[in-house]
């Protein structure tokens, strides 16, 4: 690595349903940041993805110093130099958007975590991966039986007056609990409310096995639902901050993280491994 | 005028009504003790040892497994169990225990009862006493409460061997003397802790009061032989309470269950059933629905009549302690013959549970029952680990078959009634079936 | 059988009933054994080879659901399946203890449907109260009698020390084995420790002894062991018959170098005091001198007869602290086996013991299946993270 090299970091997030990819520089300016749908052949897809992304930021993959890849599909990152969880990046991700983070609270397509956050790193967290019942996925599926899209929620919720109750906290038997209000004639808007309550009292339950604090964040996908927000902080009862971007933390905080490394192993005069693997698709699933 | 039939579907007793009273009124009394600055136990069902010792020592004795059951009902329960969720105790443990984990937790943030407690609530206890049978939550339990307040924890020891192990010479004395000897540990301790003394005098009363108790309430229920039966399952879960939870003077208990006795009587004596036509006859294990108790009417109108139930809700077979004078040998020989009160039998049937299982093989058998209601439990092991084994035996046996319906214990969205209705209309055929057979096999009834 | 030394560890391992069937048609007898409570040197005094009853993670529970209902230790249904699959037809018994709830529960269930030709129940109390060991060694001396009719033989004194003197030598062995965890990096990794132990649990109690000597001389001298790792490890809670979640841990990036469970420092570490009465000492040992929290250690009194929390906790856990101390370890792993009740309602407990040291952990549940384990890698992954 040549000194006098500006280094670029980059953070790969491979999700179950969206991958990001975010690039930085040293100065922590993000260069580019590219979002889109993972889909079934994520392998294939990581490399697509940085390449959108190192065309946005004007670069070629060899100018990239060091690569840190996350999510699911992290393992499935050939070019990356190292992997690390989501719930470490996620932290760092949002410990940079929000410096006075002490909580987060993320609830991705398929999973909710809770991260607590000290000096921007993680020092704790919970996870739900067993359960449809406090992820995206729980919103997918009604929105689904309702005919609904996921981006209307918010809008609609925020017409209700009179919150239904939705009693089930198995997704399944939830669908058909809606299906029996509807018929009894309640509100669209008040059944989604309802869903976006019993929602955020699943993640705020989760939640609280950790010691909350303020500040605390929103982050993941499903925090782009209004409604959502608005529920999740009548049940902390404090207030929530939202990031404008809520997907890509995780690759944000990846590409920090990334530079953190590098800076370190600088420091210490120590080597820092790193990928033999160039640009190109994955070859063993061929 | 459907009201009124609906009512009528179960021949209440009348002389349940006051048994029921005593124990509702188990926690105001524990609230008054504390408020008038008496010491007050929380307390496992510990069969009548502890809690004759406690009462003597006029501390106030309630029993937290029970709350859970009266939280469930009410509706308290979701609040307490989703703060125990989040305090990291695992949610497939025992409903009851996180209930009250929860409870406690908040109890300890707020510095006093919470407000919306049903019955009154649970005041901050004196001390805690655990107990050995059955399940590990009996004193896992209380010591995790530890983390919410300072009451100290005396876990009585309980024997608990294997049919085989328990004919071994030398056997009963051994575990009637480790009862015994625990039973005046306890005294020590509590002695110890309230800085007063033991009246033996009084405590050789209680005794007795409680062994009478007991009694009384084993002939009621030998009543309910009788075809029609006379007493239905629910006035059993109604008045049972009484007696494991000592909720009162066990004197004044002993009494209501004599009245009791008088009033069944006269009903087998005049061959009044509990239920207008008992075209079935059976039996329930282990925990009810106590929040759906309901649902047994709806079974009544179809002429199922529930005879016997819950083994280890039922008093001990009799057992002469005349000879036996010291107050704790007594008590503990009462204890020690509820849990093996069975054993002779099972040995004789070479059936190696002899306890929890075994029992159902002889209620069976002396009730006549067509069929058993098994009511596994999603978070109490202990009541629904030896259901299978009561299935396969009843079958195997006696010919009896079993209806499985599941539930839990403080999720109450677990049990449905509508499912179970259904369920139970084939039933019936096979219950029909069976008894053709029984006939065939020349068994009883 | 040429193998020695660890590679014969691995080759027990992985078939387990092998040596005790070979010994079995050479006319020794092979008594099953469940957790840690049934006295393993009555059996090896009376010439009966200790056999521990173990599941098998790979085998999906199959016949067991006819008798034990799903919601219970899966570890137990895992065992009580491969008994009625006839996997345990090499037995000549089995001697059982109350360890858990579900595990006295299974030596009724054992008699009912598997029939053994010998089969004792150890009736082991909950407490170290005074009473409760007294009545402990009574216990003892009815399960004494049941082998002695068993045997036709007599339970002599000298037998019985004689035993006690074998067993205690593997447990002072196994010490010494887990002191070679002490360096950093260790040189014996946790997986590769969990099979030697699950092998001692396979063999009679001299051959034991002979394998761990050889295993010991082979990794003190060895110069390919386990690759230094920035956190070292203790895995403390249910019972583990199986390396899968070790070698998970291991394989995220760290090395096992202590545990605290029933197959490991946790049955191994406490020895039995020969006493005039040998009947005593191992009354004592299996009661007192096991660490189990199915063990209900007495509340700690502060003044005024109150309870206090943080002392009631370092009563019953300090010797992690130690244990920590002594094998440099810097996390703790708590896992345990999803509806056991006797570790879950320690979690919250051992986790503020451990917080008030300083101590970093994490808690695990899972369900005796590899599915789960991969799941949990995450977990372990951020965990690691966090402490790195």
């Amino acid at each position: 690595m040549k000194p006098e090299a500006l280094p670029y970091f980059a953070g790969i997030d491979l999700g179950s349903t969206m991958t990001k990819v975010v690039i930085i520089d040293e100065a922590g300016n993000i260069c580019a940041r590219v979002e889109s749908h993972t889909g079934a052949e994520h392998r294939h897809l990581a490399n697509r993805v940085m390449e959108q992304a190192l065309k946005q930021a004007d670069l070629l993959f060899d100018k990239i110093t060091y690569v840190v890849a996350t999510g699911y599909g992290r393992i499935n990152v050939p070019f990356a130099d190292r992997q690390m969880t989501e719930l470490t990046c996620h932290a760092r991700g949002v410990a940079n958007l929000f410096p006075s983070v002490r909580t987060a609270l993320d609830i991705g397509g398929q999973d909710a975590k809770g991260l607590k956050i000290k000096d921007g790193k993680l020092v704790d967290f919970v996870m739900n991966d067993k359960c449809a019942a406090g992820t995206g996925r729980f919103l997918e599926v009604i929105a689904d039986t309702l005919g609904l899209r996921l981006e209307e929620l918010g809008e609609i919720s925020a017409k209700s007056k009179n919150r239904v109750k939705i009693s089930n906290t198995c997704t399944v038997f939830a669908q058909q609990e809606i299906t029996l209000r509807l018929s009894e004639g309640a509100l669209l808007e008040d059944i989604i409310a309802g869903l976006h309550e019993a929602i955020a009292s699943r993640a705020v339950g989760m939640l609280r096995r950790l010691k909350i604090e303020a500040d605390v964040v929103f982050t993941g996908g499903v925090a782009l639902n209004a409604g959502v927000v608005r529920a999740v902080k009548e049940n902390l009862g404090l207030e929530v901050l939202v990031p404008e971007d809520p997907l890509i933390s995780g690759a944000l905080g990846a590409a920090f993280l990334g530079r953190e490394l590098v800076r370190k192993a600088l420091a210490e005069g120590k080597p820092l491994q790193r990928s033999k693997r160039r640009l190109s698709e994955a070859t063993f699933f061929k | 005028m459907a009201e009124e039939k609906k009512k009528r579907t179960i021949n209440r007793l009348k002389t349940m009504y006051p048994l029921r009273a005593l124990v509702d009124g188990m926690y105001e009394k524990a609230v008054e003790a504390s408020q008038a600055g008496k010491p007050v136990a929380w307390c496992m069902v510990n069969w009548w040892g502890g809690d004759v010792i406690l009462r003597t020592m006029d501390v106030a004795a309630i029993y937290p497994e029970d709350y859970g059951a009266v939280c469930a009902a009410f509706g308290a329960a979701p609040d307490y169990l989703s703060r125990s969720d989040s305090d990291g105790f695992p949610t497939h443990m025992c409903g009851y225990a996180r209930n009250c984990l929860g409870y406690a937790a908040k109890m300890q943030d707020l510095g006093e009862i919470p407000p919306r407690a049903p019955m009154k609530g649970m005041p901050k206890p004196t001390l805690l006493l655990g107990s050995g049978y059955f399940c590990d939550t009996r004193y896992k339990w209380f010591q995790a409460l530890g983390r919410y307040m300072d009451a100290p924890l005396w876990v009585l020891e309980m024997p608990h061997p294997g049919v085989k192990e328990s004919r071994q010479d030398g056997a009963r004395a051994r575990d009637i003397n480790l009862l015994v000897a625990e039973l005046r540990n306890f005294v020590a301790f509590v002695e110890k802790l309230l800085g007063k003394k033991m009246d033996w005098d009084r405590l050789g009363e209680l005794v007795d009061d409680a062994i009478e108790m007991n009694r009384a309430w084993h002939e009621v229920n030998e009543l309910r032989k009788a075809e029609p039966c006379p007493m239905h399952s629910r006035d059993f879960w109604s008045s049972m309470p009484a007696s494991l939870y000592m909720a009162a003077d066990p004197k004044v208990t002993a009494g209501l269950y004599r009245n009791m006795y008088d009033e069944v009587k006269s009903m087998a004596a005049s061959r009044t059933g509990a239920i207008a036509e008992e075209k079935y006859r059976l039996a329930f294990a282990e925990l009810p629905p106590w929040h759906s108790l309901g649902f047994f009417n709806q079974l009544a109108e179809r002429g199922w009549n529930f005879v016997t139930e819950s083994w280890a809700y039922h008093p001990p077979r009799p057992i002469d302690l005349s000879n036996i004078s010291d107050p704790l040998e007594r008590i503990a020989n009462l204890t020690y013959q509820y849990f093996s009160g069975y054993f002779e039998d099972a040995f004789e049937s070479k059936d190696w549970w002899g306890y929890f299982a075994h029992p159902y093989v002889e209620m069976v058998r002396e009730y006549q029952c067509d069929g058993i209601v098994l009511h596994p439990l999603l978070t109490c092991r202990t009541a629904t680990n030896h259901l299978m084994v009561v299935q396969d035996q009843l079958m195997k046996r006696l010919k009896v078959p079993s209806l499985i319906i599941e539930g839990d214990i403080v999720d109450l969205n677990l049990f449905d009634p509508m499912d179970a209705l259904r369920k139970a209309e084939t039933f019936e055929e096979t219950m029909n079936h069976f008894r053709k057979v029984r006939a065939d096999e020349g068994l009883l009834w | 059988m040429t193998e020695a030394g660890l590679s014969r560890a691995r080759e027990i391992y992985q078939d387990r009933s092998r040596r005790a069937r070979e010994l079995r048609a050479e006319g020794k007898k092979v008594i099953g054994y469940l957790d840690i409570f049934p006295v393993l040197e009555m059996l090896t005094a009376m010439d009966l080879y200790p056999y521990r009853l173990l599941g098998d993670i790979n085998e999906p529970v199959t016949k067991a659901d006819a008798c034990l209902p799903p919601v219970v230790c899966p570890f137990l249904r895992s065992v009580l399946d491969l008994g009625l699959k006839g996997r345990y037809d090499f037995l000549d018994g089995v001697a059982m203890a109350h360890g858990c709830e579900v595990g006295e529960k299974m030596a009724h269930i054992w008699q009912i449907y598997l029939n053994p030709t010998y089969a004792y129940y150890l009736d082991t109390p909950h407490t170290t109260h005074e009473a409760a060991l007294k009545h402990h060694t009574e216990l003892l001396r009815g399960f004494q009698s049941s082998l002695e009719s068993f045997t036709g033989e007599k339970l002599s004194a000298e037998r019985l020390e004689k035993a006690i003197k074998l067993h205690n030598k593997q447990r002072a062995l196994v010490l010494e084995l887990y002191n070679l965890r002490k360096p950093d990096p260790p040189l014996i990794s946790g997986a590769e420790t969990l099979q030697v132990m699950v092998s001692l649990m396979s063999l009679p109690a001299a051959e034991g002894n002979e394998l761990l000597e050889q295993v010991i001389n082979e990794v003190k001298q060895r110069k390919d062991g386990p690759a230094k790792q920035p956190a070292r490890l203790l895995v403390w809670g249910s019972v583990m018959d199986n390396a899968a979640l070790v070698e998970m841990i291991e394989s995220t990036g760290a090395n096992v170098v202590m545990d605290d469970t029933s197959t490991g420092s946790r049955a191994y570490f406490p020895t039995v005091e020969i006493t005039a009465d040998p009947l005593e000492g191992l009354a004592e040992r299996y009661l007192a001198g096991l660490n189990s929290p199915r063990t209900f250690r007495e509340t700690v009194l502060g003044e005024s007869n109150r309870k206090d929390y943080m002392t009631d906790l370092e009563n019953r856990f300090a010797y992690l602290r130690d244990y920590a101390a002594e094998w440099n370890v810097n996390g703790v792993i708590l896992q345990a086996l999803r509806y056991c009740d006797i570790h879950g309602y320690e979690v919250p407990g051992i986790k503020d013991y451990l917080d008030s040291i300083g101590l970093p952990c994490i808690y695990l549940e899972h369900d005796y299946s590899r599915a789960v384990l991969e799941q949990l890698r995450t977990r372990v992954q951020a965990f690691l993270e966090i402490i790195g």
